[in-house]
């Protein structure tokens, strides 16, 4: 871990403990979010990093943004941080100019735009925080192939909708509205490695979430008292303990090496067996804290849903875990030679996340 | 919850790997050994475990004086990992080489180590370990073996049980009572005596394991004299040099891959089939492998920076895990593809299965059981 890295974690960490609690989360469900918390998130320049400084970014590399989203994600912090961010770096990663104003994506290759002579045309659904935002980062194919667009939201009909978590996932409609920048036209390895990009940023969010539900848990084990002690005592209550512990410890081992293989653009298949597994993990997890916590952990008024309902929506968006189950066996087939002890050790078929061709 | 770190290989170490692994694959076609699942219990060969020892691949992390390599934890479990993912048949040396050496460069006297270490190293000599007995098996503290001091030793009296591979083994480290329980701490008046298992007053009963193996043994002491010179550590403190000893015996690779030959067998028939189906369903167990292997490896690097304190309860998160997972193995596979377990199977993931079906029970009882080891992550979670 880096100096830096511990740095920006505890800077974060610190903000969001202060400034996000229960009553604010919950104001994202009567369709508001915070502003001041961006505000003071883009002052202390957490907002631009891993964006390079030539480009006006503040430096830092890709596993420090990572531990910031999975930071908004520990807190639920109701701010389009993670979409912002993310929309940036794959402005930069295929030689984009990457923007000021607050910004959302679309990287689901089967509801693409249609881009014809620089307009945009079609409709897309769950797109995040798009009534918030100013600018869409979406990819639309031409007659040519696959791109990636920055297109001005204010041209867009925008229906609005949200997630299991009451959190913004809204309808975007254009019809022939003028794109702002559009890449060259992406390889499939491109779209894959965006797609890789994309998981990596959806495991940090529910690994802060798997995190945070972990610690209210064992908490509430502490506090909550029948038969005349705290639940933990109880055997059957320290086996739900330890599950959840080992779940939440293999969620974060996971995230720390996807983030680790990143950042040393050495990843392989890393992102692919982590999503796998997560599904696992969020099931366990979701399931054990809500048993514990029993009949309180089942009303709005206690914080456990805030989390529990972002993993069951989360989980669902973006690139589904069979488009993974299936990279990987498809992998295992064509590594005819190969047993699987090498395929899981080795290093000589390293498939950098290469930036995309200016 | 505890962060476990990240490890990155080193070239040296990725060359390290291949090399074992060549090594391996040259002996397996020599037909040196059979592959086999459980190989670190089931598969005794002395043979191997000195040709191992001329590798130098036994003591790998010791210091050099007594025969060691000096190398780092993390190169060890590279080791380790490459020879259970091939089923290699390692039983004889493996308590010696994963605990009695670590035990003994702690605790042990001069003598002792100049004495045991260059003839483990050399796949010569192998130890068992000594803790269960009939009536102490999750409570070990409860243990009866009794100590009782005479001139120049102990006279040993009591016995053992589910000694793994004693009728193998040179020497056995002994957990006895040398004072009687206090009233107060069942923990104290606990010592570690290292017993020649050729001993007079020794006498070695196998307990026949479910598929008619022998690996288990009740060990039974009848006045057996041990002298000063054989008492590991101090006197009396036997218990806490026990503990010490539990993060190396529960967080590594052998708590994960004891059915690994099965996993392997089973992607390559699915490879053979060419069923892309049968390969999705498996890449779920690639997953958990993965996910396993990332918080054991943390363990080890945490082993190797020397936190040995904050290890004790990842290690045992780690074996419960681990341990539930290679058990889950044979019930996964045969869902997957059609199987006919049977040990003498021509087919090997047939025999693979057999294996694995039949030591998947121990997997979560041996090394101390779950119920155990979840009691104790429950409450170091609690804690914190």
């Amino acid at each position: 871990m880096s100096e830096m890295k511990d740095m920006i974690v505890d800077v974060v960490e610190r903000m969001l403990k202060e400034k996000v609690d229960k009553e604010l989360v919950d104001t994202v469900e009567q369709g508001h979010w915070a502003p001041e918390l961006w505000e003071l998130l883009k002052e202390n320049g957490m907002t631009d990093v891993a964006i390079t400084e030539k480009n006006g970014g503040a430096g830092g590399d890709i596993e420090d943004l990572l531990n910031i989203v999975r930071l908004t994600g520990k807190y639920a912090a109701p701010i389009p941080f993670t979409e912002t961010t993310f929309a940036n770096y794959l402005l930069e990663f295929t030689n984009l100019q990457v923007i000021e104003d607050l910004a959302t994506y679309m990287l689901c290759p089967n509801q693409a735009f249609s881009l014809e002579n620089g307009k945009l045309t079609g409709e897309a659904i769950q797109i995040p925080w798009a009534r918030h935002t100013k600018h869409l980062v979406t990819l639309a194919n031409s007659t040519e192939g696959t791109h990636l667009v920055e297109i001005d939201l204010s041209q867009a009909e925008i229906k609005l909708g949200s997630n299991l978590a009451g959190e913004p996932r809204d309808t975007v409609i254009f019809q022939h509205a003028k794109v702002s920048q559009v890449s060259p036209v992406l390889s499939s390895d491109d779209v894959h490695a965006i797609t890789t990009l994309h998981s990596a940023f959806q495991l940090a969010l529910m690994t802060g979430a798997i995190d945070k539900i972990n610690d209210l848990t064992v908490q509430y084990t502490k506090e909550r008292e029948q038969f005349g002690r705290p639940i933990h005592r109880f055997q059957l209550v320290q086996q739900h303990i330890v599950q959840l512990a080992g779940e939440t410890a293999i969620a974060l081992a996971a995230f720390n090496n996807v983030t680790e293989a990143l950042q040393m653009n050495n990843q392989n298949s890393e992102v692919a067996y982590a999503r796998i597994r997560f599904e696992e993990v969020i099931q366990a997890v979701t399931t054990i804290s809500h048993q514990v916590h029993a009949a309180i952990g089942t009303t709005h008024e206690h914080s456990l849903h805030q989390f529990t309902r972002r993993l069951w929506s989360w989980r669902d968006e973006g690139t589904s875990t069979s488009y993974w189950t299936n990279l990987v066996a498809t992998q295992l087939l064509e590594n005819s030679g190969d047993s699987l002890w090498e395929y899981l050790t080795s290093f000589s078929s390293n498939s950098p996340l290469l930036k995309v061709e200016g | 919850m505890f962060q476990l770190p990240t490890v990155q290989f080193t070239q040296e170490q990725e060359q390290f790997r291949l090399d074992v692994r060549t090594f391996l694959q040259d002996e397996l076609a020599k037909g040196t050994f059979t592959p086999k699942c459980d190989s670190w219990l089931s598969g005794d060969d002395p043979e191997f475990s000195k040709l191992i020892g001329q590798k130098g691949w036994i003591g790998l992390t010791w210091p050099k004086q007594y025969g060691g390599q000096e190398r780092s934890t993390i190169d060890r479990y590279i080791l380790t990992e490459e020879f259970l993912a091939v089923g290699a048949p390692v039983a004889a040396h493996w308590f010696a080489d994963r605990q009695t050496g670590p035990l003994l460069l702690r605790y042990g006297t001069e003598e002792q180590r100049e004495y045991f270490l260059p003839k483990i190293v050399k796949g010569e000599c192998y130890f068992g370990i000594g803790l269960s007995e009939p009536n102490s098996g999750s409570d070990l503290a409860s243990v009866s073996t009794r100590a009782e001091k005479v001139e120049g030793g102990w006279i040993v009296n009591g016995q053992k049980i589910w000694t793994s591979n004693a009728h193998l083994c040179h020497y056995m480290v002994t957990l006895v009572r040398t004072s009687p329980f206090d009233g107060k701490s069942k923990h104290a008046g606990l010592s570690q005596l290292i017993v020649d298992l050729h001993a007079e007053g020794i006498t070695i009963v196998p307990i026949k394991f479910l598929t008619g193996e022998h690996h288990y043994n009740e060990v039974f002491f009848d006045n057996v004299f041990v002298p000063d010179s054989m008492v590991v550590g101090e006197i009396g403190n036997g218990w806490a040099q026990g503990l010490a000893e539990l993060a190396f015996e529960r967080s590594g690779p052998e708590r994960i891959l004891s059915t690994f030959p099965l996993i392997d067998e089973l992607i390559q028939e699915l490879k053979r089939q060419n069923n892309l189906e049968g390969l999705q369903q498996a890449s779920k167990i690639v997953a958990r492998l993965w996910g396993l292997r990332n918080l054991s490896i943390g363990v080890a690097q945490l082993l190797e920076s020397g936190n040995g304190d904050d290890v004790s309860i990842p290690a045992a998160l780690v074996k419960a895990l681990g341990t539930k997972f290679e058990q889950s193995i044979p019930e996964i596979t045969r869902l997957i593809i059609q199987t006919y377990p049977t040990l003498d199977a021509h087919r090997k993931i047939d025999r693979f299965m057999a294996e694995s079906i039949l030591h998947a029970p121990g997997f979560t009882i041996r090394g101390g059981t779950s119920e155990v080891l979840y009691g104790v992550v429950a409450k170091g979670v609690v804690a914190q």
